[in-house]
Order: structure tokens, then C-alpha cells, then sequence
């Protein structure tokens, strides 16, 4: 080994040590992420139960059974659902806040971006027990519109599909919106206040400043916020889960929540038929993430 | 252009490690039983008198298996019983999904507590997990051939009963006076009189006469269950040309449109606030769902327990949940363990009309066996005050003598979810019965890969 190192340029050296820095991660990787994905593949091939398993006959039976399957069309549909409605709606309140928080004359800074993000700091199952016993028959929420006179007798929120995936969507807004607004917090502090100043001489409003400058500016970091919220909602699974158990019947379940319940929940044990779904979630995920960063990406 | 790739590789590899995170859940559960190794480590025991076995509810089973290891004793001083407890039923269904589809028993304890709805499921596909007890020296007769026909698979018996789930109908007898009624007046009748009832009840008392977890709904199981008719039919669902099943579910549909039916959005939301919220009248259920009732203290004395109403008027017997005792592929003491269970549960020690497991297992946890030599004993004949000082126990055995023996299925939980999902779109999407019964057997029999 000595000798060998004493014969290596000092490219070379930088070139060994980069690589020796990189292995043990690299291996661990290889081990714990793409190993399990490719054995997954294989399994998404096969058919039936414990002994039983044998690679499915055609091979791509699980894939084809898939897109007869009505209730992971509807969880599709769902998650698609929540994505539609709740990313944007997430991401401008973000981004909002942040161009508030971020206000050179605010007082009490420290305690409002505190009070934002605080919501991340919950764990996912137990916010979605709060939320539920918030939104149950009986819960506070009845209580205080009930008080109020907004509503004269309780409501099912949990009960009625429209009501019980609006409920799903509110808890997500709550729960992720401090989480990004951090990021773009980051970004806006990034920009020059000399370029506000600039635009404020020429006579820029507000308005004007925020969608000529902020928000172009801003750009990569609106990029990644919404591929990581895009991959987030597409594997959305706590949430349905602990929030409204998919119900009712299945009408707020999730791809992440169907794939669970036909691999350990429900007790039917169907692995193949679950990785193959895996792997259509882990498609769509990369499609999304690609066109999110073609419709951002404006640098060529 | 460079930098572009670079950053997209990123975004792939991202992406990748993070369903590999989420979706690939297998690997994370056997990750979780890796990490459980401290623990399988102790399943099994070196001692030849010692039995392991995973059990989940310290108010309930846990005390019906102490009181076996003390039955036991007086035959066999040297034995011991090491009891493991898990916190739910479900995480011994893990326990041997992920032991079978490792394919390494060497985690799983002697015996296993399962669910009586699942274990046909499971030894059909995990065949190699469980040995069968045929040759366990018990009188199989005496068990309650309905209770049997859960754990006895290609004609084999794997199992031994713990607790009957035989069904009870628990009403307030406060709130039937209220509005007029005895317990005689809901005793036998048919399900049109009961709607009836139910909604003079709803209409003084402002109470549900009946409520059901309508997400996990097995009042369809139940109800059909009391007509002696099944969910399938030699192996397949059998919903649409089942003129009972259909019957039985335009009853459901009238009964939760007329207030007299409470349809709970999930479990919990059932037990804490339609049962112990008080805001029911009458309970139809296991009667493992007693404890349950009993929490409300206010209550003591109000209730009463009879049977379920029919389609006909007649009475009616049904059983659901409840549990049995299995010994899996792992256990090297399988003689020892045979006769264990062959002696308590399987009644042996119950031949003299008097067996301390089934009494201490009901006066300890609550347990109520299916062993109809064991009914006998003093014990079971007690009045119980909660329920006015009926003898409900002995009540409830005379009910399981009753019940018919009907079809079961591996995906019995499958069709229930069906069902729900069925009931749930007549009355929230006001979808057509005959529709939404077509499209549940349709969806249940492409789970069923039939199609």
C-alpha cells in the first residue's frame, strides 16, 4: 500500500481519497436503498402467499391487475386529488408568510416564524389524533361552530367523503406550510435589499416588486419545495391512516395507505401485488419530479 | 447543461431513496424483526416443562392462559407457561407474516393467540407454520362445533377455543321503558318490528337502538349468521343472487335511515362515543364487547342481554370474533404442548362439571368459554349486577349451543370491507342497493383473483 501511494500523482491522491470517502456511504446506499428496491422488483413479478410464491404467469400480471383494480384507482385519484388541491394552496400561503416574516420592520420576528414552523415539529400520527378528535362528531370543532350558530346540528366530518378529504387537505396545509416557508425564509435572504431598493426608486408597488422580483429569484427554491411536497403528497400515507382510516368507505384512502393495507393490514399478505404498486408510486414520482424541473429549470 | 443533469440525478436518486423509504415496506418490517432479536431470543425456552406463548390483552386472554398454567399444574407441578405479551392481536399476524415470508420459524413462540376470522387465511397460506392437534387426547364434541369449524382446515384441527364469540344484543332497559317497551317486546321479533321500536326509542330518548363500526361493519356477517346463510357459496362470494344477504342489507340501509341504526366512522369512534357516550340504547355484538359497555359505571343494572331479532321473528344465534390457541412450526415440545391445551382448553380437566381454567379464565379476564362441560360450574351460573343479576354467562353459553355453522372464508374481512364500503355508498352517495352490492362482489371476487 505504501509504495503504491508514494508512486500515485497528486491527482491521483485527491482522486483515491475522494473515493474512499465516498465507499462507505456508497455501500451503505447500495445495501439499504437499491439492493431492497431491486429485490422488490423481482417480487413485484411474483404471485401468491408465503411457500406459495411463484413468479406470476404473465410476468406483468400484477402490473396489468393493477389498472383493473377500482380502489387503487380511487386512492389514485385521491392522492392526485389532495395534490391538485393542496400544493399550490400550501405553497403560496409559504411563500406569503415568509415575504411577511421577512419585513425589516416587524417586531417579535423570532416568536411568529417560531409559531409557523412549530407545526413540523409534531409527530404525523399524533397531529392526525388531535385533528381527529378535533373533527369528531363531538369534537371541538362541532362544539365552537354549534356556539357560534354557523350550524345547527353536528356534522359527520370524518363521515361524509367531501367533508373527510377537505379535513385530510386542511391538516396537511397545517401541518407543512411552516416547513416550507422555511426554505423560502432561506432563499429570501439570499436577495440583495438593494434590489428592492432599486424597484421601490423606479416606482415598483408591492405587488409589482413581489412578481418581478421575489418570486424569479426565488425560483429554485420554489422548484425543490414543490417536488419535495409532490413526492411527500404521492407517498401521503399518516395521514389517511391514522386521520380516517381511508374511509369512508375508501373514499380518502392513498396509494401508500391501499398498499399497506393489501401487504399487512387487512391480513392478505399479497407482497407481489404490492410491489409492483410500489414501483407505479416510484414511476409517477419520477415523472413529476422531471416536469417540475422542466417547467422551473429556464437556464438554457 | 452539465449542471442540469447533475441536479436531475439528484432529483432521481432522491426520489428513488425515498420510495425505497416508503414503498418497500417489507424490508422495513424485517428490519423491525431484526430489531426485534433481543426479544424472539427469549421465545423459546430450554426447559422441557416450560411453554412459550404470545397473547395480547392483559384484561381478558392473559388471565385465561394464567389460569391454564395453574390447571395445568395439578397435573404436571414442573410446568411453566411464559406469557408474551403483545399489544394488539394484529402484531401476532405480523409475527407470522413476517416469520413465513422470511421463511425462518425460529422467531415464533410454542403457541400463538390468533384471531378465529384470520386462521383459516393463514394456515392456507402458510401451511408450514402450524402443526395440527388431530391427536390431542380432548372430546372435540364438547367444544361448540360452530366455534370448531373456524380452526379445523381440510377436516384437521389446528386449534384450541379460548373465548366464544358468540353474539349478544345488549339493550338499556331504562330507555325500552321510556318509550313503552320490555325486554320481552324486543325478544324474538322480526327486524321490522325492531325498526319500529327503534324508532319510537330515537324519537323519546333521542338514543340509537343499535350502532356498528361502520368502517370494520359486521352486522352483515351477524345478521346473516342468525338466518344460518354465509357470504359465500363454495368458496365464492355470494352477494347478488343471495335473496338473504340482499334482504338483510335493504334492512340495514332502512334501519340507519330511520335513526335507529348509529353508524360509527371507525373503531374508536364506536367504543368511546357511541358505547360509552351514552348515546345508544342497544349493542349487537362478540360479547367480548361487554367489558366495554361495563366502563360506563352510571349504567350498572340498566342493561340486559337477549338474542337478535331475524327476518322471520325467530331468535337469533350468531357469533363473531373471538379467539383460539394455535401451536406453530417452531414448537420442538409439540407432545407437551398438545396435551397442555388438550387439558385446559380443550376441556379435559372440565370432565368433572368444574375446570379452574374456564372458571378462573371468566371470573379473572371475563372470558367466556365454548366448553359445555365447563358451563356447568357455579361460577358461570352467577348473576352479574352490571347486567341486573342475569346470569349472562350462562346465558351466553345457551346461546352458543345455537348457532349455525356457516360458510367461512379466508377473506371473510374482505367482504365485510366490501359490504361497509357497499352501505356506505347507498346511504352517503345515495347509490342503487342492487348496484352497490354488484360492484362490492365484482370488487371482492377480482381481490379474490376469481376473475
Amino acid at each position: 500500500m505504501e509504495k503504491k501511494k508514494k508512486g500515485m500523482t497528486l491527482a491521483n491522491k485527491q482522486l483515491a481519497a475522494g473515493w474512499l470517502f465516498l465507499t462507505p456511504a456508497t455501500i451503505l446506499i447500495f445495501i439499504m436503498s437499491f439492493y431492497p428496491i431491486i429485490q422488490a422488483f423481482i417480487t413485484s413479478l411474483k404471485t401468491g402467499k408465503g411457500v406459495n410464491m411463484a413468479f406470476a404467469n404473465p410476468l406483468n400480471y400484477n402490473y396489468t391487475r393493477m389498472l383493473q383494480d377500482n380502489i387503487f384507482m380511487t386512492s389514485m385519484k385521491n392522492t392526485f386529488l389532495y395534490l391538485i388541491i393542496q400544493v399550490p394552496i400550501m405553497l403560496i400561503l409559504a411563500i406569503l408568510l415568509a415575504q411577511l416574516l421577512n419585513n425589516k420592520d416587524l417586531k417579535f420576528k423570532g416568536i411568529f416564524r417560531t409559531c409557523i414552523f412549530l407545526p413540523c415539529a409534531t409527530s404525523l400520527v399524533s397531529y392526525s389524533l388531535i385533528f381527529k378528535s378535533m373533527f369528531a362528531t363531538q369534537g371541538l370543532i362541532n362544539s365552537v361552530l354549534m356556539k357560534i350558530g354557523l350550524i345547527s346540528e353536528n356534522v359527520n366530518w370524518l363521515g361524509t367523503p367531501a367533508t373527510a378529504k377537505a379535513v385530510i387537505i386542511i391538516a396537511l396545509i397545517w401541518r407543512w406550510t411552516g416547513y416550507n416557508m422555511v426554505f423560502y425564509l432561506a432563499g429570501l435572504q439570499n436577495i440583495e435589499y438593494s434590489v428592492y431598493e432599486a424597484a421601490k426608486i423606479d416606482g415598483a408597488n408591492g405587488w409589482e416588486t413581489f412578481w418581478s422580483i421575489t418570486v424569479p429569484l426565488l425560483k429554485p427554491t420554489i422548484v425543490m419545495t414543490a417536488i419535495m411536497s409532490i413526492n411527500g403528497t404521492l407517498q401521503l400515507f399518516d395521514e389517511s391512516m391514522n386521520l380516517t382510516s381511508g374511509g369512508p368507505a375508501n373514499s380518502t384512502i392513498t396509494m401508500s395507505h391501499y398498499i399497506y393495507n393489501q401487504a399487512f393490514g387487512k391480513g392478505v399478505g399479497a407482497l407481489g401485488y404490492t410491489s409492483a404498486m410500489s414501483f407505479l408510486v416510484f414511476i409517477l414520482v419520477g415523472i413529476l419530479a422531471f416536469i417540475s424541473l422542466k417547467v422551473g429549470d429556464t437556464r438554457d | 447543461m452539465k449542471r442540469k443533469l447533475l441536479s436531475l440525478m439528484l432529483v432521481g436518486t432522491m426520489a428513488a431513496s425515498m420510495v425505497a423509504c416508503g414503498g418497500a415496506s417489507s424490508t422495513d418490517n424485517a428490519s423491525g424483526e431484526g430489531a426485534d432479536g433481543a426479544a424472539t431470543a427469549a421465545v423459546q425456552s430450554d426447559d422441557e416443562n416450560t411453554l412459550t406463548v404470545y397473547a395480547w390483552d392483559e384484561n381478558f386472554n392473559i388471565p385465561a392462559l394464567q389460569a391454564a398454567e395453574k390447571d395445568y399444574q395439578e397435573v404436571n407441578p414442573d410446568f411453566h407457561l411464559e406469557i408474551i405479551t403483545q399489544s394488539q392481536s394484529s402484531d401476532v399476524e405480523s409475527a407470522v407474516t413476517l416469520a413465513a415470508e422470511a421463511g425462518d420459524y425460529s422467531t415464533l413462540p410454542d403457541i400463538v393467540l390468533f384471531q378465529d376470522h384470520y386462521i383459516q387465511q393463514y394456515v392456507t397460506n402458510y401451511p408450514d407454520a402450524w402443526q395440527d392437534v388431530d391427536d390431542a387426547d380432548c372430546d372435540w364434541d364438547g367444544l361448540g362445533a360452530e366455534k370448531l369449524s373456524y380452526s379445523t382446515v381440510n377436516g384437521k384441527h389446528y386449534g384450541f377455543p379460548v373465548d366464544a364469540g358468540t353474539a349478544i344484543f345488549a339493550y338499556r332497559t331504562d330507555l325500552l321503558e321510556e318509550a313503552g317497551y320490555t325486554m320481552d317486546d324486543v325478544t324474538g321479533i322480526t327486524w321490522d318490528e325492531f325498526d319500529k321500536i327503534g324508532v319510537d326509542v330515537y324519537n323519546k330518548t333521542g338514543k340509537y337502538l343499535l350502532c356498528m363500526d361502520g368502517d370494520g361493519n359486521d352486522l352483515f356477517y351477524m345478521m346473516l349468521q342468525a338466518e344460518g346463510a354465509s357470504q359465500f357459496k363454495d368458496g365464492e362470494p355470494y352477494f347478488t343472487e343471495n335473496e338473504k344477504l340482499v334482504e338483510i342489507f335493504n334492512v340495514v340501509v332502512k334501519l340507519a335511515q330511520d335513526n335507529v341504526l348509529y353508524l360509527a366512522n371507525d373503531w374508536s369512534d364506536y367504543t368511546d362515543q357511541a358505547i360509552q357516550g351514552d348515546m345508544v340504547a342497544g349493542v349487537y355484538n362478540g360479547n367480548w364487547i361487554i367489558p366495554t359497555i361495563e366502563q360506563v359505571k352510571d349504567n350498572a343494572g340498566k342493561w340486559e342481554i337477549t338474542t337478535a331479532p331475524t327476518l322471520t321473528g325467530a331468535e337469533g344465534y350468531a357469533s363473531n370474533g373471538g379467539s383460539s390457541l394455535y401451536i406453530t412450526a417452531n414448537c420442538k415440545k409439540t407432545d407437551l404442548a398438545k396435551d397442555f391445551l388438550a387439558y385446559t382448553f380443550g376441556g379435559r380437566s372440565a370432565e368433572d362439571g368444574q375446570s379452574i381454567t374456564y372458571d378462573e379464565a371468566l371470573t379473572n379476564g371475563g372470558v367466556i368459554g365454548t366448553c359445555a362441560a365447563a358451563a356447568e360450574s357455579d361460577v358461570y351460573q352467577q348473576g352479574v349486577e352490571f347486567f341486573n343479576d342475569q346470569p349472562i354467562y350462562a346465558d351466553i353459553v345457551e346461546y352458543t349451543q345455537h348457532v349455525p355453522t356457516v360458510e367461512q372464508s379466508d377473506y371473510h374481512y374482505s367482504a365485510r370491507e366490501q359490504l361497509a364500503t357497499a352501505l356506505q355508498d347507498v346511504l352517503t352517495n345515495g347509490e342503487d342497493v342492487e348496484a352497490a352490492l354488484a360492484n362490492a362482489e365484482q370488487q371482492l371476487r377480482f381481490e379474490m383473483e376469481l376473475d
